[in-house]
């Protein structure tokens, strides 16, 4: 049996070779304290030996059944190299194979001597847990070490870490801390931390405070209660970073974080938290986001992670919630690099306070994804909120901006009552309609285009509605001077007409029958509907002569397009939603930009 | 042959020289009258400027956006044929950029924006 000589001398320096073929020279347990045994290996190659090998507990069945048992042969299929703080590396051995079983083999093959990178630190003897300093667990196959991803949103399953001695003064990573160890330390940065928050109920009164932490490595919720609120709450600022120590680790309520990890943390009366003056290199926040483009296919109420241009906003207004509550509200628009822009609202403080002048990047984590006009984000209390975050993700997007960006109109995914909330529109040809089967989804869509009215029903346009405020259902004409109106339960001695206005409109590709409400209907035959209605019954010629106008006139409509099935046969719907003059220049630059594009495909 | 009878393409100051003794349509803004007002200088959507002569001299002082319909002299100036004033107290205000633009689009695609002359029936 040949080993791959050379291969000791490799791993020791990081390289790992293509499954070495190694023999097991000496395989030791070492008990975990509070967690699962592991297993240290020395392995050799025929010219050297090495002793930092550790086995991955999830291979610790290999040295409980004696399958890894000394002499036997292996290859070490899958391993990571970790490099210690004092330079010493341990190699982990995440996948291995025996080829040969110990009994098989006579001896040591070859005359391996025990392999220095140079530190001296050649161990032979049984390891004392004293000495040893912990290792880092792993992702797959990646190391951990500084300069992680930063977009680290997925979390791997955290390996059992032997104990820390000595107090653990060493750092490791937030996605390695579980419940089994105690002994660790980790250095993070606060990113969000809730107000105190109070109880009483049978049991008696208490209070707690939450906040996220995050490092490199990933992000973890911690909660303080009672002792721990006095003892912390004030300490613990939001963009600082701390030493944190000693904290009981749980399984994770998802139910009440979007924090990315299983597990989340409990001060108790051991934990220590100590500012820590450098923090240059630990990530601000720990993000997972999601293109603008790719909220349409996430479910309604996820919560998402999202960064953009701010390419409009406006101003704050106040509204009046069910229970009375007087809250503050803006929304801004956002826009990444798909293309597409989403509405954002703000709440509160946070919308007083928000400035979105001069386009600065917006990033949101823990945003809340609503079905609201299509699909619109709202940044809710647990939502963090950074304007121009000093992170690449806002680098890229801000170079993409004022190179491209900046001149595209985007496409919105929101769409908004009255009025686009500036430029977020979904431009389309009538053609288009057909073409890309506008209204065929769940739900229906929204686009906006120019055209010109080229028939106008007069017949029927007009009915009698219920006088009351803000009802609008048809009212029975009782025949006695009385009308009734089912949904108020009332009859009334009039009646105020509206409109519902059936129209073809037309454009170069095609031409779309569409009904206009009220406000639209009056906008564009330029009189409102109770003269109409007057008109009707006492001047045809003049009731004719409005229709006459109307028709021909070029405008900018805004539609809802559904595809609705009457008995088998399946139409699609549209409605005008709001109709206004053509804005030129606008047209002219973007007819100009899609000729440009369409010439540069 | 009048210049008025043929199409007359638009253009501004970078396509002088590509029409010489050709009819065309160029529109800017006024910059200077020339004293005897035969003649007076318009500055295109770019930026450039180009001569506008004209056979009788002005009555009126002359400024805005004005449209000049004529012959390209071998100089490069424009001999003008008529020329009107477009209004700019009226309606949104002219944007010369964006006429560049177009122009500039109208000349990249010929095949899209051919300059013939209209069968008539």
């Amino acid at each position: 049996m040949k080993l791959t000589e050379g291969a000791i001398a490799a791993l020791s320096n990081g390289n790992g070779g293509n499954d070495p073929v190694l023999q097991l020279v000496n395989i030791r347990k070492i008990e975990g304290g509070n967690g699962p045994a592991r297993f240290r290996v020395m392995m050799s190659d025929g010219q050297h030996t090495l002793s930092s090998f550790m086995l991955s507990t999830q291979l610790n069945y290999l040295a409980e059944e004696s399958k890894l048992a000394p002499n036997c042969i292996c290859i070490l299929k899958k391993h990571v190299t970790n490099i210690l703080k004092d330079g010493r590396r341990v190699v982990i051995i995440l996948e291995v194979d025996v080829i040969k079983s110990a009994q098989d083999v006579q001896g040591r093959i070859g005359d391996p001597t025990p392999y220095s990178d140079g530190q001296n630190k050649v161990q032979q003897s049984a390891p004392v847990p004293a000495s040893r300093p912990p290792l880092q667990p792993q992702n797959g196959n990646e190391a951990v070490n500084r300069g992680f991803n930063r977009d680290v949103g997925k979390k791997a399953p955290p390996l059992a870490m032997p104990s820390t001695p000595g107090g653990g003064s060493k750092v490791v990573p937030i996605a390695s801390l579980n419940p089994y160890q105690s002994k660790w330390t980790i250095r993070a940065r606060v990113t969000n931390k809730s107000s105190i928050r109070t109880w009483s109920n049978s049991r008696g009164d208490g209070k707690l405070f939450s906040m996220e932490l995050v490092d490199e490595s990933g992000e973890i919720r911690v909660t303080g209660f009672n002792q721990e609120v006095d003892k912390f709450f004030s300490l613990i600022e939001v963009g600082k970073v701390y030493y944190v120590t000693k904290g009981s680790l749980k399984i994770a309520n998802k139910q009440y974080t979007s924090v990315k990890n299983d597990y989340e943390m409990t001060l108790n009366g051991e934990t220590s938290i100590i500012p820590c003056e450098d923090s240059c290199d630990v990530p601000m926040v720990q993000c997972d986001f999601v293109s603008i483009g790719d909220l349409e296919n996430r479910d309604k109420d996820a919560i998402v992670d999202v960064i953009g241009v701010c390419k409009t906003v406006d101003e704050v207004t106040r509204l009046t919630t069910k229970s009375n509550r007087e809250v503050s509200k803006r929304t801004l628009g956002l826009m990444d690099m798909s293309g597409k822009v989403v509405s954002v609202t703000l709440w509160g403080e946070e919308a007083e306070k928000f400035d979105g002048s001069g386009q600065p990047i917006i990033a949101i984590k823990a945003a809340k994804l609503s079905d609201f006009g299509g699909r619109s984000l709202s940044a809710s209390f647990s939502s963090t909120l950074m304007i121009n975050p000093d992170i690449p993700e806002a680098y890229k997007l801000r170079g993409w901006y004022d190179k491209e960006g900046h001149a595209m109109d985007g496409m919105s995914l929101t769409e908004l009552k009255g009025g686009s909330g500036g430029g977020n529109t979904n431009w389309k040809a009538l053609a288009d309609v057909k073409n890309e089967h506008l209204g065929h989804g769940d739900k229906a869509d929204y686009f906006t285009c120019i055209a010109t009215i080229v028939y106008l029903r007069k017949e029927n346009c007009l009915y009698q509605a219920c006088p009351s405020q803000d009802c609008n259902k048809k009212v029975v004409d009782q025949q006695n001077g009385m009308f009734r109106c089912e949904k108020c339960d009332k009859e009334f001695p009039n009646f105020k007409y509206r409109l519902i206005l059936s129209a073809n409109i037309a454009d170069y590709g095609d031409n779309q029958w569409v009904t206009c409400f009220q406000e639209s209907a009056e906008a564009i035959l330029g009189q409102n509907a109770a003269y109409l209605g007057q008109l009707k019954d006492s001047n045809e010629v003049a009731f004719d002569e409005v229709f006459q106008q109307a028709n021909f006139n070029t405008f900018v409509f805004r539609n809802r397009v559904k595809l609705e099935t009457y008995n088998d046969e399946s139409r699609i719907k549209a409605t005008v939603l709001d109709v206004k003059p053509v804005d030129h220049k606008d047209y002219s630059k973007r007819l100009i930009m899609s000729i440009r594009k369409m010439a540069a495909q | 042959m009048s210049v008025l009878d043929v199409p007359r393409p638009r253009i501004n100051c970078s396509m002088l020289s590509q029409h010489i003794n050709r009819a065309v349509c160029f529109l800017g803004r006024v910059e200077k009258v020339h004293p005897t007002g035969k003649s007076f200088t318009v500055v295109d959507g770019e930026g450039k400027t180009a001569t506008v002569e004209l056979n009788e001299p002005l009555e009126e002082e002359l400024s805005g956006i004005v449209e000049v319909v004529g012959m390209v002299s071998n100089k490069g100036a424009i001999m003008a044929a008529t020329y009107n004033l477009l209004r700019e107290d009226k309606g949104a205000s002219f944007d010369l950029e964006l006429y560049n633009e177009a122009v500039t689009v109208i000349h990249d695609f010929p095949q899209h924006y051919p300059f013939q002359v209209a069968a008539s029936g």
